[in-house]
């Protein structure tokens, strides 16, 4: 019995050699899924897994060690909780309003730095600075000049005779406030891929426009505008969707809370609170999903535009 | 040596049938070139050899062993590529000692470095050793490439359209260098060109290819002279070759404006009969000769003076016609001049592209 | 009226350029005032005698040294994993065949679209799960790989001529061996301008360690200083001297590297 045992386990074994020895391929190498498997197993756990779990947990309820279904409720509780409205209507103030002015602020500046200033180094050098450094510094920084009393905002107001503005601590000024901090830590990055951007217009099309006799202005609209085009698309795009992730910004300025009475709250925010302070685990997770849908759809919708744009 | 049976490619992305049924036999220590339009399958065929790609059927023979289930590196093979594939970030004599320092094949740093130096005196490229790819001419990247793929002494070496990227003058240079050196050291040696002249110079023979059928395989006079069939006819020659739709009435070969007597041809020429009906006639533009008797009479519309030839154009049986002549016959634009043709040396073919004459 | 508005333009481009630094410049300046000074009114400008002792008295009050030590520890090592995983993933996207290849290329660039501010609540969960919440691990492991790297580096390798990696198969390299002596030196660029950004955005991350951490001990610069912000009340000029202390080391990699950072954010688009 033993033996017959062994001679099968020893023809599994030469089996097994044999399909080991696969014969050589030039057009497919599974050893690729070796190279792969690093970088695989961390975004399996750590992308693709927390991806069922935020819909999986958007349908439970109770805590994370003993989840229970309960449908949909989540979802209804969420979309009924004025709190929810704040947070979803400030998202799209916010991204309504940074994104345009931001964008257009940023378009100044980089065009007048591509065509009228000579030592552009420093000046992109300066403007790309809010881009790298901490964004929870930079808000310490922000509420200190934004302060009431002695903040240097309020004093430079001052000069024109404004009265002191309570940028932080009146709930109809906190989403001001934010989004001035949204639009100065925005420009970095848009003021960077315009002027790459304009770098790459070709240089003839202008040399050909000038002896044509084309104003400035001219060639602004009919030649860089256009050319530009796609890169103001994808801006707006990252733009949006970035804005639609606030959280960090609010978090700084407003001293690891949402506002005075959550007046600056946002969908991050939300689900923030929602899940680790209030501990409701499935409303934030119903929350993180309708905001994955959110910024899905507006995905879809301006790569679809981008496409159109680029043909 | 090299023995390739029935081998047939289908690129499994798109479907595309690179190789139909290849069936080629070379020697120790040949230099053939596989020659034809893009597409035609012949770098299909040299990647196949390498083991860069897979055959879809067929197998491939080195000295009677079977290679393609083998690793291009257990394949005993050098390889140059269009591109020459140097490693910008070494240096000349660092690339060459490359293949000997990876892998299993791997030599003690001290060897590598005596059997690549060996081999770029060969290559006459030692002063080179120091500097990086990057600041040297073509010609020289071509020269350490070759080096490169020799250094571990292959048994056969395959070249991927290699002059491509030089100037024209320097391709003259290089490839009567590469004949010298694989002669010299006896490797068996496959060029892949698109350049007749190239390969016509090179070669000891050549393969030329169509649509994945390799077309004719010979030395390269008879592609010239014998071509197997009207394919082959139109790709070798420049001027390309005159062709004429001719019918057979009797014992005339008709065209529009003029009639071949078949009583003239040269009896031994003849690969099959010739039945009634319809017949491609090809002459070269060498084989219109200027005659006193001529078969017909035409008005000569530009002549176009290369060196001590002229090429005469006209019209004939409705054809746009190229033919060569001396310079010094002096003929002149509109003038009117008669024609005979060399009846040894035309050629006919079947309407199917069939050499019958 | 064509000067008038050059004018203009370049008027605003300088003041934009004033209010882009004076946050930086301020909040170096206020880290050397005394507490009267940072919060006098009018406010003070320049501080009377630069007072280099908040820096300590910020460090004492809270373990910046220790915050410090563990920002470097972690981006560095995450930075290192991230490079090391991505240049094995792209090597095999780019230079190798095999089935599957395309789908995978395709799923990965949909996860590509998961905004982390989605996925990074119920990572925690993960963590937990794992019972390495509060550690080095947790930390770190979420970041060793990361898609967005890899397609960034794919799309570099993809300007390495594939007949590199046939000549080197057909002299008997192998695989690894490309990568360490062919490959590596040839996108040295991009694998420093990669590892660069990878440290800054470990350096500034911040949502992360603030659910997987809970002790003093394992916090990085950014939650350190922000509970330190909320814990110091009102003590301005010791908050700027943190937030110097967390931006100074950004600020110097930034000039001394600038012209990479720039270009491999413009080259891969990315938004921090």
């Amino acid at each position: 019995m033993t033996t017959v045992k062994f001679i099968y386990l020893m023809k599994m074994e030469q089996g097994y050699i044999n399909m080991r020895k696969l014969k050589y391929s030039a057009e497919n190498s599974p050893k690729a899924w070796l190279f792969l498997l690093p970088a695989l197993i961390i975004i399996g756990i750590f992308n693709v897994l927390p991806l069922y779990k935020t819909f999986y947990i958007s349908l439970h309820t109770g805590t994370l060690n003993n989840l229970r279904f309960n449908g949909l409720q989540n979802f209804s509780i969420v979309l009924q909780d004025a709190r929810f409205h704040t947070a979803i209507k400030n998202t799209a103030l916010y991204a309504g309003v940074v994104v345009p002015i931001g964008l257009i602020i940023s378009m100044i500046i980089a065009v007048t730095i591509f065509d009228k200033i000579k030592n552009k180094a420093i000046f992109e050098t300066i403007f790309f600075i809010p881009y790298l450094t901490s964004v929870i510094a930079i808000g310490i920084v922000f509420r200190f000049l934004f302060n009431e009393q002695y903040g240097f905002i309020n004093y430079m107001l001052s000069w024109f005779g404004i009265e002191a503005i309570n940028f932080l601590n009146d709930p109809s000024m906190s989403m001001t406030s934010l989004i001035i901090f949204g639009i100065w830590s925005g420009l970095a990055f848009n003021i960077i891929i315009l002027l790459s951007g304009l770098r790459n217009i070709d240089d003839s099309y202008y040399k050909v426009a000038d002896m044509f006799g084309a104003t400035k202005k001219e060639q602004f609209f009919r030649i860089t505008l256009p050319q530009m085009i796609p890169i103001i698309t994808f801006l707006l795009m990252v733009n949006f969707i970035n804005a639609f992730k606030v959280y960090a910004q609010v978090y700084s300025l407003f001293n690891a809370s949402a506002g005075i009475a959550n007046s600056a709250s946002t969908g991050v925010f939300y689900i923030f609170t929602k899940f680790w302070q209030e501990h409701r685990y499935g409303q934030g997770m119903a929350a993180a999903v309708i905001l994955f849908f959110l910024i899905l759809f507006f995905t879809v919708i301006q790569n679809w535009v981008l496409k159109k744009i680029s043909k | 040596m090299i023995k390739i049976e029935n081998l047939r490619k289908v690129y499994s992305d798109n479907g595309y049938e690179a190789l139909k049924s290849i069936n080629l036999e070379m020697n120790e220590g040949e230099l053939v070139c596989l020659l034809g339009p893009s597409g035609c399958g012949k770098t299909t065929i040299l990647n196949l050899l390498a083991g860069l790609l897979d055959p879809t059927s067929g197998d491939i023979k080195f000295d009677n062993d079977s290679v393609i289930n083998k690793h291009p590196k257990d394949r005993n093979i050098g390889l140059v590529f269009q591109n020459y594939a140097l490693y910008p970030h070494m240096t000349v004599l660092q690339n060459v000692m490359f293949p000997l320092t990876v892998g299993k094949n791997k030599v003690s740093k001290q060897e590598a470095e005596t059997r690549a130096k060996k081999y770029m005196e060969i290559t006459n490229i030692l002063e080179l050793a120091d500097k990086k790819p990057g600041n040297m001419s073509g010609g020289q990247q071509q020269r350490v490439a070759i080096t490169r793929a020799l250094v571990q002494n292959p048994k056969v070496l395959l070249l991927d359209e290699p002059l491509s990227n030089l100037d024209a003058r320097l391709r003259l240079r290089i490839r009567e260098e590469i004949r010298r050196l694989v002669k010299e050291i006896g490797i068996t040696t496959i060029f892949v060109t698109h350049d007749q002249e190239e390969a016509l110079s090179i070669s000891d023979r050549i393969v030329i290819m169509d649509s994945g059928i390799v077309q004719q395989f010979d030395i390269p006079q008879n592609l010239y002279l014998e071509p197997a069939n009207l394919f082959v006819a139109k790709f070798m020659g420049n001027p390309i070759i005159n062709l004429f739709t001719a019918e057979k009435n009797g014992n005339n070969l008709t065209t529009k404006d003029f009639s071949i007597n078949l009583n003239l041809l040269t009896k031994d020429r003849f690969k099959g009969e010739l039945n009634k009906g319809k017949y491609i006639v090809g002459i070269r533009p060498e084989y219109f000769v200027l005659s006193q008797s001529p078969l017909f009479n035409v008005a000569i519309e530009s002549v176009e003076l290369i060196g001590k030839d002229a090429i005469l154009n006209f019209n004939i049986s409705g054809e746009h016609v190229k033919s060569i002549t001396d310079i010094n016959e002096k003929i002149q634009e509109n003038q009117t001049v008669g024609f005979d043709i060399d009846y040894s040396k035309i050629y006919i073919f079947n309407e199917d592209g069939t050499r019958v004459y | 009226m064509e000067k008038l508005n050059s004018f203009i333009a370049k008027g605003f481009v300088v003041f934009m350029s004033i209010i882009t630094l004076f946050p930086f410049v301020y909040m170096i300046l206020a880290s050397l005032m005394t507490f009267q000074e940072a919060t006098s009114i009018p406010p003070t400008i320049f501080p009377e005698v630069p007072q280099f002792e908040n820096y300590s008295v910020a460090m004492e009050q809270a373990p910046f040294a220790k915050y410090f030590v563990n920002t470097v520890f972690v981006s560095t090592v995450s930075t290192i994993g991230t490079l090391i995983t991505s240049i094995l993933a792209a090597f095999a996207f780019v230079k190798l065949e095999f089935k599957g290849k395309d789908m995978l290329v395709l799923g990965m660039a949909a996860l590509l679209m998961v905004p982390y501010e989605v996925t990074v609540f119920t990572n925690y969960q993960t963590i937990a799960q794992m019972n390495l919440l509060d550690t080095y691990s947790a930390l770190i492991i979420p970041s060793l790989a990361s898609i967005f790297y890899i397609f960034y580096l794919k799309n570099y390798l993809t300007s390495v001529p594939i007949s590199y990696y046939k000549a080197a198969k057909v002299d008997g390299c192998g695989d690894l061996e490309f990568i360490v002596r062919i490959l590596i030196p040839l996108i040295k660029p991009a694998l420093f301008t990669m590892a660069i950004l990878s440290f800054i955005s470990g350096w500034n991350s911040f949502l992360w360690p603030i659910l997987v951490t809970n002790s003093t001990d394992m916090r990085l610069l950014s939650n350190g200083l922000s509970s330190f912000a909320t814990e110091s009340g009102t003590h301005v000029h010791l908050q700027m001297a943190a937030s110097t202390i967390s931006i100074v080391p950004i600020l110097i990699i930034y000039l001394v590297f600038r012209k990479q950072i720039i270009r491999g954010v413009v080259k891969s688009g990315v938004k921090g």
